[in-house]
């Protein structure tokens, strides 16, 4: 029972028609073209058709760090690191010149945003080309990996250690001091902060309805 | 990047011919969205009572030549335009306000430091000791934005005709769900590209049975398969 999050329409003035019309393109992409349930945090084997490629296609293997955007113009982001030099592509999910996702490895992680794979040590954003995908059983059950990644030494791009990215998946070995100092910039009332509120569960179970009856045609 | 525009009850509210307007061309009326009645007076609403047809939100005028004259009362499709035409889009710019000169001109400033007193986004001096006035239409700080403007030559990718729906290239002036008047472009290089366009406009309860959705030659159909080079 997994929507994925580019079918919820963002908060805003639009007009819901234009959410509607872009679901149904969704779906017919969909229909023809099978894009798997996948999470932040998964490994997956994209290949694209490219004109300047020998085969015409290149296939790209990563780890999935983010995943943005709605409607047509969902993105994903995969990262990897290849002889040494760490390369980040930003995929879109409806884009014609993908031939073929294929999920290698399921894996969900503590954290909705892995950015932070970019200042922590190498080791932890290499994967292997040529894996071989992982079999998993079908039904529920993504396993978590709580893996507490080590980051690299200080400065970082982003500082990692405030709460407002509310990171769980690292483990800091920075002072006590630091770690009190990144506090004061916490923003306890935002939890509580009504106008924010963007209650999506009503939303997710229409269209979740809509998209299960129109994919089992 | 494409604008969605969407086709809200628009019908045909008057005709006024050359000798009345004093132009070359007969023009037609045309109204927008629907509207509630209530707030208008009643030699406003006169217009609309002619031509049967409930308030309209917006008017808008359009040139016709004689041959494309149409009865006040029916109303207007999107099929009207096909992919593969050519349109200009015309719309108020969203308003901002009383703007500055650098933001309503793009002038450069002063900078920041170095001994500036008081002075880092004014207009600095505005007219020369010999002209001894300002002259007429000097830019300066003011009302930015609310006004009309178009955007030429846009090309219409895709119809819908079940919700009238016209996707077009580009960025539109105007801020999203804003009134837009749409025209065949005045180009002279796309004179000659619309190819039996429905003419005078596309009638619903005619003959032709269109399919939900037209897309142009270039557009990616999601029915097909994915891209492959060779």
């Amino acid at each position: 029972r997994f929507l994925s999050p580019e079918f919820i329409p963002p908060r805003g003035r639009t007009d819901p028609l234009k959410f509607y019309i872009e679901r149904k393109d969704m779906i017919q992409r969909r229909k023809a073209f099978n894009i798997p349930e996948f999470y932040v945090g998964h490994i997956l084997a994209v290949t694209t058709a490219n004109p300047y490629a020998s085969e015409k296609a290149s296939r790209f293997v990563g780890i999935c760090i983010q995943r943005g955007g709605k409607g047509l113009g969902a993105t994903f982001v995969l990262r990897n690191i290849i002889e040494d030099q760490g390369v980040e592509i930003r995929y879109e999910l409806y884009n014609p010149r993908i031939q073929a996702i294929e999920v290698l490895k399921l894996e969900k992680r503590l954290d909705d945003n892995l950015m932070y794979l970019r200042d922590a040590l190498p080791e932890y954003s290499t994967f292997d080309v040529n894996m071989k995908p992982v079999s998993h059983l079908d039904h529920e059950e993504i396993p978590v990996n709580k893996l507490q990644v080590r980051m690299k030494p200080k400065p970082w791009s982003k500082r990692w250690e405030r709460p407002q990215y509310n990171i769980k998946g690292i483990k800091f070995e920075l002072p006590e001091k630091k770690m009190k100092e990144a506090q004061k910039w916490s923003q306890p009332w935002v939890e509580f902060d009504m106008l924010r509120e963007y209650d999506t569960s009503k939303i997710e179970e229409k269209i979740w309805k809509e998209v299960s009856e129109e994919l089992k045609k | 990047a494409v604008s969605f525009l969407q086709v809200q009850d628009c019908h045909v509210l008057k005709y006024v011919s050359k000798e009345e307007s004093g132009d070359k061309r007969p023009q037609l009326v045309v109204g927008g969205k629907n509207a509630s009645p209530f707030s208008k007076s009643e030699s406003a609403m006169e217009i609309f009572k002619e031509a049967g047809v409930p308030r309209k939100q917006k008017l808008t005028t359009f040139r016709v030549t004689e041959d494309a004259l149409i009865k006040p009362g029916t109303p207007l499709y999107a099929a009207h335009f096909r992919p593969g035409q050519f349109v200009d889009v015309t719309a108020k710019t969203i308003g901002k306000g009383f703007q500055g000169v650098m933001k309503r001109w793009g002038f450069k400033g002063q900078p920041a430091s170095h001994g500036q007193t008081k002075t880092h986004r004014r207009p600095g001096a505005i007219s020369t000791n010999k002209a001894g006035k300002v002259y007429r239409g000097k830019k300066m700080p003011g009302k930015m934005g609310n006004i009309y403007r178009t955007s030429f030559g846009l090309k219409v990718w895709r119809i819908n005709t079940k919700h009238d729906i016209i996707y077009v290239n580009g960025t539109v002036p105007g801020h999203t769900n804003c009134l837009v008047k749409v025209k065949d472009s005045k180009l002279p290089t796309y004179k000659d590209c619309n190819k039996n366009p429905p003419f005078p406009t596309f009638f619903a309860d005619g003959d032709e049975e269109l399919p939900e959705d037209l897309y142009d030659e270039e557009v990616f159909q999601f029915t097909e398969p994915s891209i492959t080079y060779a």
